[in-house]
């Protein structure tokens, strides 16, 4: 999975919602920065929740001024994360000039205010000692979570609103990706800890992912009401050994099932043309990419294989593994109907929604071939449709749609 | 105009060696590296700097061993300790020896600009 979302980001260096290693994107920047601002150096303090300070952990130099990875810190008390969070602080901004805090403490009305005036100087010594010209404040909501440093301009120009503008959006790009690294870190975390807690992480992680594709907003609720309507008439049908735990692994995979979407870009799951081989290839991946994620967890195997093969065709010409007939996972052939049903059912960026009639009759037309003949006709039981072929003639699932 | 005022730096990373020469020559003062418990004896026995900053742990000996012998050469040597924060115990052995503070790494260069300025003119 890490290689897949790595060979993403040299792609596409800015849609680091999608990048859980923030230092390759991190480096990257700062080299942007670096380069295009002929800077000294570039540095960036990342808040540790651990040590409650900030840490510059990564920098990039052109001249002498190379901070070892991990050896500067920024504490609460200085003036610099000061001047960011302070409230008290009347003229609180997300960045800081060197010079502009020089003209400040030369102005005459800075001179009547001798604690302000103080603070300034401690500040612009504080500059100094980091060698910036100027820092821009990583915020996340309230939180400062990063702090760039800039070192002198080589050029001796000055840093312009076009620059600043620049250094504002790389400096949103860091923190988003900050945010997402620490997002898989807790799941890490999680995952030993517990795994309800893990559950909702994954599960805030999906509906991001569902919030970026706008077309299957609703889709994964839905798929779990389908999923688990089939399986109770499936369960008439044959016998499933300890049907509860089934239950409840069905509702999990079902939820999870397209949590592997997240290593796809968010261009090609909105695309508005049909795509093209090279974005069905990445598309494709979803399966295999959600099933690393979970894998981590002892005992989600049959939830893992479920994520993994819900792309499987009872033919054996789905994917990842062209896995055929009963060598599919139940859980995955039930989550495939449900799935492919919903999807339907609903506007694609590509083309209006069937009819449930049509929906119906596709699914019919493709029992033995895509689907499973069993789960077909459970499908079929679970969803009578009513006289009209307009609505099913069912009263238990409630009302479609998000 | 040179400061006169020599420090001898001991740390076994040479990023950090170098990042403090830069930083400290800033300030005029005259910096000497050494990267491990030999060069620092003998640099100190050479140079006789005003400050010592000696990181706890080195590849040859640990640090505490290397300040009690400096102690020795010069009692009142001022020498700082570069630890990490979880390093107590060291830093407490460091304290009974004679080390005349502690730096702790990562360092917030504010503070350690405060805890030198009152041992050398800036």
């Amino acid at each position: 999975m890490r290689k897949i979302l790595r060979e993403y980001l040299e792609k596409t260096a800015k849609q680091t919602i999608l990048i859980h290693r923030s230092d390759t994107l991190i480096k990257l920047i700062l080299r942007t920065i670096v380069s295009k601002l002929n800077l000294e150096y570039a540095a960036m303090a990342i808040y540790d929740k651990n040590k409650d300070e900030y840490v510059i952990k990564i920098s990039r130099t052109k001249g002498n001024f190379k901070i070892p990875p991990n050896f500067l810190k920024i504490t609460k008390e200085n003036p610099i994360v000061k001047y960011f969070t302070n409230k008290d602080f009347p003229s609180r901004k997300d960045h800081i000039f060197l010079d502009k805090i020089s003209l400040l403490i030369k102005s005459k009305k800075i001179k009547r205010n001798p604690k302000l005036l103080r603070f300034l100087e401690d500040l612009k010594f504080t500059l100094l000692l980091y060698r910036a010209r100027a820092c821009i404040a990583g915020f996340f909501g309230k939180d400062l979570i990063g702090i760039l440093f800039l070192g002198e301009r080589k050029d001796k120009k000055k840093i312009n609103d076009d620059d600043l503008a620049f250094l504002s959006v790389l400096s949103t790009d860091i923190v988003m990706s900050l945010k997402n690294a620490w997002l898989f870190e807790d799941l890490n975390y999680q995952i030993q800890k517990n795994k309800d807690l893990f559950l909702q992480t994954v599960l805030a992680l999906a509906s991001s992912i569902e919030a970026k594709d706008r077309y299957t907003r609703g889709h994964t609720e839905r798929v779990v009401k389908y999923s688990l309507a089939i399986a109770d008439v499936l369960k008439k049908y044959i016998k499933i050994q300890n049907y509860d735990k089934f239950k409840e692994d069905l509702r999990i995979s079902a939820l999870l099932h397209d949590i592997g979407k997240i290593g796809v870009p968010e261009r090609i799951l909105n695309k508005k043309k049909p795509l093209n081989v090279k974005d069905i290839e990445y598309i494709r991946k979803h399966p295999v990419i959600g099933a690393d994620i979970l894998e981590k967890i002892k005992d989600f195997k049959d939830i893992v294989l479920a994520v993994k093969h819900h792309h499987e065709r009872y033919d054996g010409k789905g994917y990842p593994d062209g896995l055929k007939n009963k060598k599919i996972p139940l859980l995955a052939s039930i989550i495939a109907i449900a799935d492919a049903f919903d999807a339907m059912t609903t506007d694609r960026p590509y083309r209006k929604a069937f009819s449930l009639k049509e929906a119906v009759k596709e699914i019919k037309r493709n029992r033995k071939r895509q689907f499973s003949p069993l789960v077909v006709d459970s499908f079929l039981k679970a969803f009578p449709l009513d006289k009209n072929e307009e609505s099913f003639n069912i009263t238990h699932l409630g009302s479609r749609g998000s | 105009m040179r400061n006169n005022k020599k420090i001898l730096i001991v740390d076994d990373d040479i990023a950090v060696i170098d990042f403090f020469a830069s930083f400290l020559e800033r300030f005029n003062l005259e910096v000497i590296k050494a990267k491990n418990a030999d060069e620092a004896l003998k640099f100190f026995n050479l140079n006789k700097p005003d400050l010592v900053f000696l990181d706890i742990q080195l590849p040859d000996r640990d640090g505490v061993s290397v300040l009690k012998d400096i102690l020795e050469i010069s009692p009142k040597a001022k020498v700082f300790m570069l630890t990490a924060k979880s390093e107590k115990i060291l830093q407490k052995k460091a304290k009974e020896i004679g080390a005349f503070d502690y730096i702790t790494k990562p360092i917030d260069l504010a503070i350690f600009i405060k805890k030198i300025k009152r041992y050398i003119e800036i």
